[in-house]
């Protein structure tokens, strides 16, 4: 395993987000070259991959079960169904689609680091999940498969990640077939000042802390906590859904807009 | 959100912990694999979803077609257990039935062997309108002062106090079980990993 942080650029602004050149991108509140970011959130996943589950859990309280719980929910998947799980980790939302679409079905975990599909992968063959899942190694931005292949798409707290987002949709929207949905779960803007505070405080000093003290490594924890604030806001990334051609986009916040789910469909 | 999820969740866990401690109820749930069966129960204000495999993944989803669908109330759950009572029930308006009468005989089939205490499991969630409002998702809502306060309340609790004081316990308790189940390294989940490996062997 790599050492996680060694070829992190120096800290350029560390009161928050700055301006960004054509090819420059944002890692958490750096700013860094596009070409890099990858290989840097890569980092940041190896180093995690092996605790990730647990520091979920620890993280969240539990809660992102529940969040998981409630996409799912939204999904409207049925038996027979093509899902991808993209960016897909260690395949929560994976083990269930393949329940829920069973063996007529197919379900493709996706993920850009191979160290979080070999945990999802041991996890789910632990669990006896065989039949129907598939394990693929991909960009989000580049999806490796044809148009009009999925009927659903799912990307939990993943979108966050990608250099290019945009490019990341308009591939999505690619690979979906006409009547599939997106459904996109990820940290969002709280939608109240209060709350909004409590947030900021808990994820940028006490996240980090529990980061160094689990998994020793505070620096990625850093970057996630940095990297929630620089995401786009709920209204945003409706805005950035529509552009790359989804439609009927609605959104729902949860615990407060701490997390926000997206749908939309492709006609 | 995410009251509803955490009733679902934990109830989830409930029905599946029973399967597992039932040696035959693999061979019960078999007839059922692949099906959908929705109930209305009446005193909770969301329908639940049973989507059947070789466990029970239960849903919160009022859109996808099913197989079958019932509506009864809490008490009538229990008569459901026995499969001569169905057409009674129907007679006696305790139960609407929709759909295919198989998967709702193969469900109380499955029921029959199952000790479930559906009111411990349920009821106190029933009449939870708080919880049933911020179960109106994806529904745009005009959204008057009166309203936004109360969204105000709701959120503050649903965020900051209530999620964590009722997440913990059937949280904690799946991830207990989870661990357990782990350990106890069943026999399934040996052969199935067993099968994994010939396959792999096989396919080089
Ligand atoms: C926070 S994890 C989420 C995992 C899982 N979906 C979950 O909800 O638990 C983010 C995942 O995104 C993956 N990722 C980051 N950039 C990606 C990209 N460009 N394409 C595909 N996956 C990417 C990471 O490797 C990591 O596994």
């Amino acid at each position: 395993m790599s050492e996680p942080n060694s070829d992190r650029p120096q800290e350029i602004s560390p009161a928050g987000p700055q301006q960004v050149g054509e090819e420059q991108t944002h890692f958490g509140f750096k700013t860094v070259e596009k070409a890099r970011k990858a290989s840097m959130v890569a980092d940041v996943f190896h180093s995690v991959a092996g605790k990730y589950d647990l520091m979920n859990d620890l993280l969240s309280m539990g809660v992102h079960r529940l969040w998981k719980r409630f996409t799912i929910d939204c999904s409207g998947v049925r038996p027979g169904q093509r899902v991808l799980d993209l960016a897909g980790g260690t395949g929560d939302l994976a083990a269930k689609f393949s329940r829920l679409v069973g063996p007529t079905g197919q379900v493709v975990l996706a993920d850009i680091n191979e160290a979080m599909l070999k945990v999802g992968r041991d996890k789910l063959r632990d669990k006896g999940i065989l039949v129907n899942m598939d394990y693929v190694q991909a960009n989000a931005e580049s999806l490796p498969f044809p148009d009009n292949h999925f009927d659903l798409i799912t990307i939990a707290f993943g979108l966050r990640n990608v250099t290019d987002k945009e490019k990341a949709l308009a591939s999505m929207f690619r690979v979906l077939k006409p009547g599939g949905r997106l459904l996109v779960l990820e940290f969002s803007k709280p939608q109240i000042e209060l709350l909004s505070k409590a947030y900021d405080l808990y994820s940028f000093h006490v996240l980090p802390k529990i980061g160094q003290l689990v998994v020793g490594d505070g620096e990625s924890y850093q970057y996630l906590a940095e990297s929630i604030r620089m995401h786009p806001d709920q209204e945003t990334l409706k805005t950035m859904m529509s552009e790359a051609g989804f439609e009927q986009i609605t959104y729902h916040n949860m615990t407060g807009g701490i997390v926000a789910l997206h749908r939309g469909f492709k006609f | 959100m995410p009251a509803p999820q955490l009733m679902v969740s934990a109830l989830e866990l409930a029905l599946n912990k029973l399967l597992h401690l039932d040696p035959l109820s693999g061979h019960r749930l078999q007839p059922l694999a692949g099906k959908r069966l929705r109930i209305q129960v009446r005193e909770l204000p969301w329908p639940l979803t049973f989507a059947f495999s070789d466990q029970v993944d239960l849903l919160l989803d009022e859109d996808t077609e099913v197989d079958c669908s019932m509506s009864l109330s809490l008490s009538t759950l229990k008569d459901m257990q026995d499969v001569s009572q169905i057409g009674q029930l129907i007679q006696q308006q305790r139960l609407s039935l929709h759909g295919d009468m198989h998967t709702a005989q193969s469900f109380s089939n499955l029921l029959k062997e199952l000790d479930i205490d559906w009111e411990e499991q349920l009821s106190c969630y029933v009449g939870d309108v708080l919880a049933h409002q911020t179960l109106q998702f994806f529904r745009s809502a005009r959204i008057d002062t009166r309203q936004r306060l109360e969204r105000l309340r709701q959120m503050l609790s649903d965020g900051a106090l209530q999620e964590k004081k009722l997440a913990a316990h059937p949280l904690a308790l799946e991830d207990f079980s989870e661990q357990v189940s782990q350990l106890r390294g069943d026999a399934a989940r040996f052969e199935a990993r067993l099968t994994q490996l010939e396959q792999i062997k096989a396919g080089k």
